[in-house]
């Protein structure tokens, strides 16, 4: 985290960079800045979040033992207030200290609010339903990072429930589709995101990551065979989606690698697709391959990690899944493994002969 | 101007009015990699790919067990394709792809002892075989000084370990398995964070040793839970005792490196073992109220810990 003197020198670059006089409230400035001294390190999300599911865990414990349980209306009534009382806690008093107190009870929340609505003899479709719009709300009032960051994932979670609680499965393609499109947007916007509003500049990072996580969900989904009877009709539809946003992105990567000529742009773009075509029927491998290059763009470290190991699983998994006999799979895989060691060198080759002109 | 924190910008934002243009810009020139940073990228990613589909071709060939080669030929083989990508390694100069080399060469000699298990009938989950196997790279391991290795390494040392116990010492209790796994993760901890510390130009990342911390202190904090609801031995006092002691160790060093892993990561695992501790000494109802409580002021209490390091080693900078 950086100290005053450094907010001062950003303040002096921006200066240095803007066109016109830039028109600052000092004042805010300071006052948020003596706010944001409470940053959050990764260290300190990770602890309340894995703090709070483990109080949940033992308040629901001490919930079942007492039988309280038992009674659907109180369960589903004591659920509603949990939540409502955290959204309007975090609202009015904005401090990561109660971050694992807000975490725990809006975990309570949502898991009596679904037992006592399934006693209730509600269905998993309109539970689904009542979930989304708990995230949606919860999103809309919050501008915490931890809050919003489990909305986003509670949003997505209970897109992915309705789908799967009503057997219309093979939607999970179409999911993995808009979730792959909602992330990359929200990745290549950032600048137009921060300078809309003091809205979505708070709540840029949670949501990013939220979608990232949302997005990887999905692709387990369809990177994991067997986890949903998915009709091979379809799948394509998810992986054509990932693969044009992975082109598009590419444009992105060619201005940054000052590729000019339209020979070598071409050349680019012809062996990438011919690279991502065998992905279009494995959306999970090119959709952690989109993860990885969109993370990279914007230099995000954890998404990138996050990108890293799971290119390294949907790759293993692709391959554990594929009916072939070993002897396919190897020839397969060495092939392409040489295709990219012979990539590599010509690369290699280029860059070398560029740097002695 | 690099280095530029993008929450500090965030907020500079919040508060001025610069326009989408100019924040595009400056995250361009500043947070974004520039055009060296995705050369090393696309290579990286292109030779790592490149020699991990063609090891990962090899080890499917040999599974194959292609019946009609002969057992020379398939052991042969695999010693020249593991021979040929050290040999590599000799004439590349660039250092991570030669360390990338040599760690598909590290997979190979596993694939070695796996076409010998194959042809002799020795079982691919044997203990000795993972044994060898790791000490057949122990050379490498300590002339590449390459993380993603050690790492390798480590991850071969625990499943020849935890193999021997399920094989060889089936008498072992789990709370002696369980505090062997975190004896041998801690004492690896100390080895790499002396390295670190005494030889400078071995380059131990932070990520690496974070990871072998939290193996170890999960190992000791699952330890503890056993042994304090499973059946008495010896091991579970000596166990306590270790762990007191490479806490304190821990915590030392993560106020003397300013690292804010190790204060968090510690305390968590403190309060998971206080918990079982106290559903051990009552299962009541009322007391997993408590430890509901107990959970949420306990990791309270650790976060305003960390955010006041955190700021005290921010006006230190």
């Amino acid at each position: 985290m950086s100290n005053s003197t450094n907010i001062n020198q950003l303040l002096a670059y921006l200066q240095s960079v803007m066109q016109k006089p830039l028109i600052v409230d000092e004042e805010a400035i300071a006052k948020a800045y003596q706010k944001s001294r409470e940053k959050q390190s990764l260290a300190i999300k990770v602890l309340s979040i894995f703090g709070g599911i483990l109080a949940s865990l033992a308040f629901l414990g001490f919930l079942m033992m007492t039988g309280l349980y038992d009674s659907k209306v109180g369960l589903t009534l004591f659920g509603f207030v949990f939540i409502a009382g955290v959204l309007l806690t975090s609202k009015a008093y904005d401090k990561i200290i109660i971050d694992t107190f807000n975490v725990s009870f809006f975990i309570i929340g949502l898991t009596m609010i679904g037992f006592g609505l399934e006693k209730l003899r509600m269905s998993d479709e309109s539970l689904s339903i009542i979930f989304f719009f708990i995230a949606l709300i919860s999103l809309s009032i919050v501008r915490n990072y931890i809050l919003s960051f489990i909305a986003v994932l509670l949003a997505g979670g209970s897109i992915l429930a309705l789908i799967i609680s009503s057997n219309s499965d093979n939607l999970v393609n179409a999911y993995v589709a808009s979730m792959a499109i909602l992330m990359s947007y929200f990745i290549l916007n950032e600048a137009k995101l921060i300078v809309q509003s003091k809205t979505t500049s708070k709540l840029y990072e949670p949501v990013r990551i939220g979608l990232v996580f949302s997005f990887l969900f999905g692709l387990i989904i369809l990177g994991k065979r067997d986890l949903l009877p998915l009709s091979k009709d379809f799948i394509w539809l998810s992986g054509t989606v990932v693969v044009c946003i992975i082109v598009y992105t590419l444009a992105n990567v060619v201005e940054v690698l000052h590729i000019h000529e339209r020979k070598q742009k071409l050349y680019v773009y012809v062996i990438s697709i011919l690279v991502l075509i065998p992905t279009l029927l494995a959306p999970a491998v090119s959709g952690a391959l989109l993860i990885l290059l969109l993370c990279f763009l914007v230099n995000y470290k954890t998404g990138f990690a996050i990108g890293v190991i799971s290119l390294i699983y949907f790759i293993g998994q692709y391959y554990y899944d594929l009916h072939f006999t070993l002897l396919t799979k190897s020839i397969l895989l060495f092939s392409s493994g040489m295709l990219f060691v012979v990539l590599y060198l010509l690369l290699h080759r280029k860059l070398t002969n560029d740097e002695k002109i | 101007m690099k280095n530029i924190e993008r929450e500090d910008l965030y907020l500079l934002i919040r508060h001025s009015d610069i326009g989408e243009e100019e924040v595009e810009k400056v995250l361009r020139e500043n947070s974004y990699p520039d055009k060296k940073a995705w050369e090393t990228f696309v290579k990286l990613m292109l030779i790592t790919l490149g020699v991990g589909f063609s090891v990962s071709g090899i080890i499917f060939f040999f599974a194959y067990n292609w019946a009609s080669l002969h057992k020379f030929v398939k052991i042969g083989l695999t010693e020249a394709v593991l021979i040929s990508t050290v040999s590599c390694v000799f004439f590349i100069k660039n250092s991570i792809v030669k360390n990338i080399l040599l760690t598909f060469a590290s997979v190979l000699v596993g694939v070695l002892y796996a076409v010998f298990g194959q042809i002799y009938q020795t079982g691919a989950n044997a203990y000795d075989f993972f044994l060898a196997w790791t000490v057949f790279i122990t050379l490498w391991v300590a002339i590449s000084n390459f993380a993603p290795l050690w790492l390798f390494y480590l991850v071969l040392l625990n499943i020849t370990l935890i193999l021997y116990i399920q094989q060889v010492a089936q008498d072992l209790s789990e709370v002696s398995i369980l505090s062997l796994l975190f004896a041998m993760n801690a004492i690896a901890l100390f080895f790499f964070t002396g390295l670190a510390k005494y030889r400078l130009e071995i380059s131990v990342p932070k990520w690496f040793l974070q990871i072998v911390a939290l193996a170890a202190i999960t190992y000791a904090t699952l330890g503890f839970c056993m042994g304090l609801y499973g059946r008495y031995t010896i091991v579970f006092p000596l166990l306590i005792v270790f762990i007191l002691l490479f806490y304190a160790l821990s915590i030392k060093q993560s106020l003397a490196t300013k690292n804010l892993f190790y204060l968090a990561a510690i305390p968590f695992s403190l309060i998971v073992m206080g918990s079982a501790l106290l559903i051990k000494i009552s299962d009541a109802e009322m007391m997993f109220f408590f430890v509901s409580i107990f959970i949420i002021g306990s990791v309270t209490g650790v976060v305003i810990n960390l955010l006041r390091y955190q700021k005290k080693w921010s006006n230190e900078q």
